[in-house]
């Protein structure tokens, strides 16, 4: 209908296809204002497949392991240790008990993220105060000691 | 919905969990990591699956875990979790900003 609304984006489109070509190689450092030319910078970026930074949008911190070996390794030791353990019996034995399932299954989840949520709290501190290598063997040991006590568990059975 | 068998759950599970192996994996798991936002998700998500098979299972009729097993099973992959991180790494430790 106006014919100037279209206007005042047809020079930028312009200057910014003229700008992209202008860079010899890929990646220079010019500050782009436009958030246009950043997220196609960005998507640019993570379609070629030589990423020399991560984009800004994912939280994860560049970490020895990839986060899904992190993920399943915590999710089934975990996973199995309480297999078996207090907790459940305990689970099993109210819902069994009270016959209402789903009230016994959200109260237990509540309780188990909230403490889960609390170890990892500590940890996360624990690892501002000490130094990484104090901290790997402090949870190395601490892993050795559980995996020990499981095995006593095993055997005392 | 009933408030006080919720509250009673919670409060069983919560004490009981408290200081218990799994909380203390989840210290270690993430002060060792360096990623405790997957610690926590792996952890939850661990937890929640095993106190459903719980509540599963609690209705059914007995419970038919071979428990010996999976605790042998849980112990090997701490020992293993304690091995790697207890052993001196090459070139993995980097500066985190």
């Amino acid at each position: 209908m106006n014919p100037y609304s279209s206007a005042p984006s047809q020079p930028t489109l312009h200057l910014e296809s003229t700008l992209t070509e202008q860079p010899s190689h890929h990646g220079s450092d010019v500050s782009w204002n436009s958030p246009l030319t950043s997220r196609l910078l960005v998507e640019e970026k993570e379609r070629s497949s030589t990423i020399a930074e991560p984009t800004p949008l994912s939280p994860s911190v560049p970490s020895p392991r990839p986060i899904w070996t992190i993920f399943t390794s915590t999710f089934i030791t975990i996973f199995l240790a309480e297999l078996g353990d207090k907790t459940q019996v305990s689970t099993l034995l109210m819902s069994a008990e009270f016959h209402k399932p789903w009230v016994v299954f959200t109260g237990a989840a509540t309780a188990l993220i909230t403490t889960s949520l609390l170890g990892v709290l500590v940890g996360r501190w624990l690892s501002t105060r000490l130094s990484p290598k104090t901290l790997d063997t402090a949870a190395g040991i601490t892993l050795a000691l559980l995996s020990v006590g499981l095995l006593w568990d095993v055997f005392k059975m | 919905m009933d408030w006080h068998l919720l509250g009673l759950s919670f409060i069983t599970v919560f004490l009981s969990e408290l200081g218990d192996k799994s909380q203390l994996a989840a210290i270690a798991l993430s002060g060792g990591s360096r990623s405790p936002r997957v610690v926590f998700f792996g952890a939850a998500a661990a937890l929640l699956v095993a106190s459903f098979l719980g509540v599963i299972v609690g209705e059914g009729t007995a419970h038919l875990l071979p428990a010996k097993v999976i605790k042998i099973i849980a112990a090997i992959g701490f020992a293993v979790m304690a091995i790697r991180l207890l052993l001196p790494k090459p070139e993995t430790t980097e500066e985190v900003s």
